[in-house]
């Protein structure tokens, strides 16, 4: 079950402060893209909402439980990495079905989850081949079959394209936009590509430069055109890249 | 004057006709096994403690270079004292000389495990004992193969140096034998067979289990 995520003034410093003071929430089934310029700080906080990571001040709530270290709360949370992250020892099946023994499912149930969604990812005759011996954009839908299999309650995708061609990203971005509408999970997805986000978000997060701040927060309806959007987001990206090369005080 | 090769492979054949060499290799080899196989559990318990702790690791690594950089003749000298005129003395110079090598591949091994994969582990909430056996065992297993082909070689040379002294049994010995009643060619025909073994572990036990175990690649 899809459920509300919570980001209550959470703030991060490492030596200097990486993400000042972020708010904001996310409702069931929501589609969240969160863009800024680079080193803004985006892949924190995508940790520190995923809990691989402790923020310095604020909290992070699921559910309404808050989420700190890995095993605190009980909800479940997928993740897909910017590389795929597959054992490549196991076969694409055997890596979907590791991550179904912790959620309890007996063997029967975990073959046919893993192949369900691996199935959905369009990797249907692909299940027994090793991950070395497929394309890297199948590797990394193997990833996001893997993160589906839990059902999880909130699904993170940090730059899951990143290191994908053109043509094989567009048809990633369908495929996602597809089987988040077919499953209905809260998807936060950490993207630098203003096209992408307002191609598959709902709802568009932009962050200041270092320390993030939430610069804009924008309603994806459809209300305002797209190709008006995207000039839109690209004029303040733009504005927070030259605040970040000039510096600031604080 | 070196034997000739003629007069080497007369030996052989005949220590081979014989049963010698049968009777040899296997004292050798019992010892090797013995000493080898106690480095190998020492090596994956010392592996095991580095993964568990950094601390651990650390010392772990300085007491492996220490005994890295110490002699098979210490390790002879101190078996001896220690374990007089027996068995046990080339099984301990084997296990001590072995044991550095075994143990710091796998150690190298531990370290070089990909937290990135640990850390997609602790997403999906896999236990402790899955991430061990999912994750640590497959990404170290080809580093403790590489370490055991080379600490079995090394064993099989220290072992045969080591039975020079205290023993009666044992392709050490025998060639040590050999060479004070002045038959050097035996000495080749005894190094040919330790050529043989060394070979046939490598390609029927290292090599195999390497493919085995590295099928995905």
């Amino acid at each position: 079950m899809a459920v509300t995520l919570e980001v209550a003034e959470v703030g991060k410093d490492f030596l200097i402060p990486v993400i000042d003071r972020v708010s904001f929430t996310v409702e069931a089934g929501e589609f969240v893209c969160l863009l800024g310029p680079n080193g803004c700080g985006k892949t924190t906080l995508l940790r520190i909402i995923g809990g691989l990571e402790p923020p310095t001040r604020g909290r992070v709530l699921l559910g309404g439980e808050p989420v700190a270290g890995s095993d605190r709360h009980h909800h479940r949370v997928g993740v897909v990495f910017q590389e795929d992250r597959l054992l490549p020892w196991l076969t694409v099946r055997k890596n979907v079905e590791l991550v179904l023994k912790p959620v309890g499912l007996g063997p029967t149930e975990r073959r046919e989850t893993a192949a369900r969604y691996l199935g959905m990812a369009g990797l249907a005759g692909f299940e027994d081949y090793y991950p070395g011996r497929v394309s890297g954009g199948m590797r990394q839908r193997a990833a996001i079959a893997r993160a589906l299999a839990v059902e999880p309650d909130v699904l993170l995708m940090d730059e899951p394209f990143g290191a994908l061609d053109a043509q094989n990203r567009r048809i990633m971005q369908k495929e996602v936009r597809r089987i988040w509408r077919e499953t209905g999970r809260t998807i936060v997805f950490v993207t630098h590509s203003i096209e992408e986000a307002v191609e598959i978000g709902t709802t568009l997060i932009m962050l200041s430069a270092r320390p993030a701040r939430i610069r804009e927060l924008i309603r994806n309806d459809g209300g305002t055109g797209r190709a008006k959007l995207v000039d839109d987001l690209n004029t303040i990206i733009m504005e927070e890249v030259e605040r970040q090369q000039i510096g600031r005080p604080g | 004057m070196l034997p000739s090769p003629r007069s080497v492979l007369i030996g052989l054949v005949e220590i081979v006709r014989s049963g010698e060499v049968w009777t040899h290799t296997a004292a050798s080899l019992v010892r090797i096994v013995i000493g080898f196989g106690a480095a190998v559990v020492v090596s994956v318990l010392m592996g095991l403690g580095a993964f568990l702790s950094r601390a651990v690791r650390t010392v772990v690594r300085d007491v492996l270079a220490v005994l890295n950089s110490t002699s098979v003749f210490v390790w002879i000298v101190i078996s001896l004292i220690w374990f007089g005129l027996s068995n046990w003395a080339p099984i301990f110079t084997t296990f001590m000389i072995t044991l550095p090598v075994v143990a710091s591949n796998l150690v190298e091994g531990v370290a070089g495990v990909d937290r990135r994969l640990l850390e997609m582990g602790d997403v999906y909430r896999l236990s402790g004992g899955e991430k061990f056996t999912a994750i640590v065992i497959p990404s170290t297993v080809p580093y403790l193969i590489a370490g055991m082909k080379v600490g079995f070689g090394l064993a099989l040379k220290v072992s045969v140096v080591a039975e020079i002294f205290g023993v009666t049994t044992g392709i050490g010995y025998i060639m040590n034998y050999s060479r004070e009643i002045l038959a050097t060619q035996m000495v080749f025909a005894w190094a040919l067979v330790m050529i043989l073994i060394m070979m046939a572990t490598d390609k029927l036990v290292f090599d195999a289990a390497a493919r085995r175990l590295t099928r995905w690649r």
